[in-house]
């Protein structure tokens, strides 16, 4: 008696119910692994992910080492000094006599173009055009011909043409000099010497001290790489950021050149401009935020200003993620979640008609239109499943290998689930609609789903390109993209800043081709709303498909 | 789902007719089966495939009703709970084994996975495969896939049994093997359709028959009362033996045997009126003639001469 009510207890419709759906989805799944194209199918997967990790670790993972940004670790004129440092300084990296430390010529005095005074003595340093009647000569003040300093050595070896300067011949270049026959020179350029100079009409003659040389420690190139890092304290409501940590935006004479007339270009390639982004402080970064002022909307550094941030924790991190985004993308919701549904969803129920045993599933109390759905479950129990071990797979080794402190990326996790969600409605969805073509047309259901194939395709690129383009969100992966946008800000809230970050500094992250903010947020920016929405229109979409599959199936003649 | 009619019968088929564009598979069928074993004899394209897939659901009738157990069986698939389905299909799925295979669709009927099992075992035993459960279905013979189907067919205890063709292709001892299946299910109480195109085959089964000939019902009732009327017809038997014309001589002599002849070397044709008193002088006679005999054929007593013989009947009516 006991035993009876005790049976009749378990026997309740349910789970009877619930017999019958895990025999036909134990049957699928042994189906399903009883074919060599599932395999296949599989395997290639698997080797399209063992391809990417090898991209990562090869190029990613390299990508992390230290990185000059702005180019200022060079040392062009091979003085020993970078050109960081000469920057400091105020010299150029194109003269070797100009470096840190060395000897400066500053002026005191000078006879202009159209001064009426034409002569001059005293014991100086001259720069200019005239002749000279020497007391004495720095013959040890030389330099190269185009520095304009004056070889005297050359000098005394040059005789002076014939005629008047100006009049019957002209100097050859600056740093030029020559001797008449009274022991007087023509000058041209800059020399150190005591003595009486008369200029010439129309030329100019400037006087002044070199400064004492000194000695200056070079400073190691590495010193210049990630020298002038993002000052950023994560302020938001702190609009002017930034700090010039190298000092080749605060140089105060790089301006006086400037008004000089001749220009410096700045990193970016733009004339140089301390005060870029027109917020009245030189040499800062202007964070402006978006209306709700919660989120940085743009970022505008003035020239210099933070330009060489440190790799490990922008470049990598960043790149770390564009790594993640691509391949949840391109390899997890375009490739997988497009092939697998095409090689194993398609034939669920055409197959059993095409080799003549659906008899034996439909001989039995079950409804078709349960079948189908069983079937579609038993796929999905294959495919999920091994979604799930694939994404736990790159998840865990790109987490041990990618940046950071810890041994483990515990940031990485909801992403890397969010992607194998986004994957598994992916799978349902073109699961339930081949399914349905190919109960619809036996004959033609392949050839539409290859159609179809190539318009969710061609409609996943322009997503990840732009979200916002309307067309591409008619398609199924659209949606399950937008879930991966959605997940990576929940999980990795500055990304946004990071992609920001990238553009305003110049650093070539590539997260801003893969990852845009998402679309369908219904006017909150909240990425909650837009995984909520991409999940009903998925959801829909599957059962909507399931539902057209079961009721042809219902009305389907079995010969 | 509305409980089964515990008084409706098994199968009743109310004017039903079904045709494929032009074709015509079945054609105005009206008929009720309840209990015990009933034979569908039909040759090849008489409808018995087309009106089995109709019972099964598979294929929705042109015209009339169909009910199993008070259920229509193209709308609800209720009435599967208490029907076993041997179907002419030979596919099966061979990468499983044959306790796999059936405790798998015994599940379909609700059963937990242990009772499934179970009661496989069970079925696999009746049907005398005992041994060979673990071996995949791929590495059986044609008459072991058969009797997998028909264990598959048992495994719920269903009331209602239909075989469409279970001997077609079989060896011997399988078919003897099947046959005795049948027939002790039969003897169990439960209803059993089985189709064949060998008049011999259901004749050693059973005595019900129901005769189709191009989709229509030709006969219906008790096998050897349709027997009895075309043993008064003139039948031929043919024996191959090592002396025809010896064995010729003590046949003519006796009373049932009107004519001999001899078809080719080694053969020897007798006719005669009365099929049943011929075979009971028969073998007697080889005996008395002590001859070597290689086989004894029967080439009227086959389903086309039934049929030849009741469409006569009918003409002749």
């Amino acid at each position: 008696m006991m035993d009876e009510k005790g049976l009749s207890l378990r026997e309740t419709v349910w789970s009877q119910l619930d017999r019958k759906a895990g025999a036909i989805i134990e049957l699928t799944i042994r189906q399903l692994r009883n074919r060599i194209s599932t395999w296949v199918v599989l395997g290639v997967g698997f080797l399209l992910m063992i391809l990417l990790l090898a991209f990562y670790v090869d190029s990613v993972r390299e990508g992390f080492e230290s990185i000059d940004n702005d180019g200022d670790s060079v040392d062009m004129d091979g003085d020993g000094y970078p050109l960081g440092q000469e920057i400091k300084y105020g010299h150029s990296d194109w003269d070797s006599n100009q470096f840190p430390g060395s000897s400066e010529f500053i002026q005191v005095s000078a006879i202009g173009y159209n001064d009426q005074v034409r002569a001059i003595s005293g014991n100086y340093t001259w720069s200019g055009a005239g002749t000279l009647n020497p007391i004495w000569i720095d013959s040890n003040y030389v330099g190269q011909q185009w520095s304009g300093i004056i070889n005297w050595f050359d000098v005394d070896n040059t005789s002076c043409p014939l005629g008047t300067v100006y009049e019957d011949w002209w100097p050859q270049y600056f740093g030029y000099g020559c001797h008449y026959e009274n022991n007087e020179y023509f000058v041209y350029g800059k020399f150190t010497a005591s003595g009486e100079i008369v200029v010439p009409d129309g030329s100019e003659m400037l006087w002044g001290y070199n400064t004492e040389l000194f000695y200056v420690e070079p400073d190691p190139k590495s010193m210049y790489i990630n020298e002038d890092d993002i000052d950023w304290n994560g302020i938001l409501l702190q609009k002017s950021q930034g700090f010039d940590d190298d000092g080749d935006c605060l140089r105060y004479n790089w301006i006086l050149d400037s008004e000089d007339g001749s220009f410096y270009y700045d990193n970016d390639g733009e004339p140089f401009d301390n005060d870029k982004n027109d917020n009245g402080i030189i040499c800062d970064v202007l964070w402006l935020l978006d209306d709700d002022l919660d989120e940085i909307e743009s970022i505008e550094p003035d020239s210099n200003v933070d330009e060489d941030p440190d790799d490990e924790r922008y470049m990598g991190e960043s790149s770390h993620r564009t790594f993640i985004i691509g391949v949840g993308k391109m390899a997890f919701v375009i490739m997988i979640g497009l092939f697998l549904p095409l090689f194993l969803a398609l034939g669920l129920v055409r197959d059993e008609t095409e080799n003549g045993t659906l008899h034996y599933l439909l001989s039995k109390p079950i409804h078709r239109g349960e079948f189908i759905l069983y079937r579609l479950l038993g796929y999905l129990a294959v495919t999920g499943s091994y979604v799930f071990m694939l994404s736990l797979f790159v998840g865990i080794l790109t987490a041990i290998l990618g940046p950071g402190e810890g041994i483990i990326r515990l940031s990485d996790i909801p992403v890397w689930l969010g992607i194998g969600f986004a994957t598994f409605l992916v799978l349902a969805a073109y699961g339930a609609l081949f399914n349905t073509l190919g109960l619809i047309s036996p004959k033609y259901g392949v050839y539409i789903s290859i159609v179809f194939g190539v318009w969710e395709f061609v409609m996943g690129i322009l997503t990840i390109a732009n979200p916002n383009w309307t067309l591409s969100a008619i398609s199924i992966n659209h949606w399950a993209l937008q879930i991966i946008d959605s997940v990576v800000l929940l999980a990795w809230p500055d990304t946004l800043q990071l992609q920001q970050m990238a553009s305003a500094f110049n650093l070539d992250t590539g997260l801003d081709i893969f990852w845009k903010p998402p679309a369908h947020t219904l006017g909150t920016a909240n990425p909650t709303v837009a995984i909520l929405v991409s999940i009903f229109v998925l959801s829909t979409f599957t059962i909507l498909m399931l539902g057209i599959g079961q009721s042809v199936f219902k009305n389907r003649e079995i010969m | 789902m509305s409980d089964l009619n515990k008084k409706a019968p098994s199968i009743l088929l109310e004017g039903v007719s079904k045709w494929y564009g032009e074709v015509i598979g079945i054609n105005d069928i009206s008929l009720a089966i309840e209990g015990g074993v009933t034979g569908i004899l039909g040759s090849n394209g008489a409808g018995k495939s087309t009106l089995f897939k109709l019972l099964m659901g598979r294929l929705k009738p042109s015209q009339g009703t169909i009910r199993l157990f008070g259920i229509d069986p193209w709308k609800s698939t209720a009435p599967y709970r208490r029907i076993g389905y041997v179907s002419e299909s030979e596919r099966m799925y061979d990468w499983m084994t044959s306790l796999d295979f059936i405790s798998t669709l015994a599940r379909l009927h609700g059963m937990s996975r242990e009772e499934a099992i179970k009661r496989s075992k069970h079925v696999l035993d009746f049907v005398g495969l005992e041994d060979v459960h673990h071996k995949k279905i791929g590495k059986y013979s044609k008459g072991m896939r058969q009797r997998v189907k028909i264990a598959h067919a048992l495994v719920h205890d269903p009331d209602l049994i239909i075989l469409d063709e279970p001997l077609h292709g079989c060896d011997p001892i399988a078919r003897t093997s099947i046959m005795n299946v049948v027939r002790e299910l039969g003897s169990q109480g439960k209803t059993v359709l089985i189709s064949s195109h060998i008049l011999e085959e259901i004749e050693r089964i059973t005595e019900q028959i129901v005769i189709l000939h191009n989709g229509k019902l030709l006969a219906i009732g008790n096998l050897h009362a349709i027997r009895d009327l075309l043993d008064q017809h003139p039948h031929r038997i043919l024996i191959k033996c090592e002396n025809p014309r010896d064995l010729a001589k003590l046949f003519i002599t006796s009373g049932p045997i009107y004519g001999v002849r001899f078809p080719d070397v080694g053969q020897l044709e007798i006719q005669t009126n009365n099929l049943s008193a011929a075979h009971d002088i028969i073998p007697s006679t080889l005996v008395e003639s002590g001859q070597k005999i290689t086989s004894i054929e029967n080439p009227d007593d086959n389903l086309d001469s039934l049929i030849g013989y009741l469409l006569g009947g009918i003409n002749d009516g």
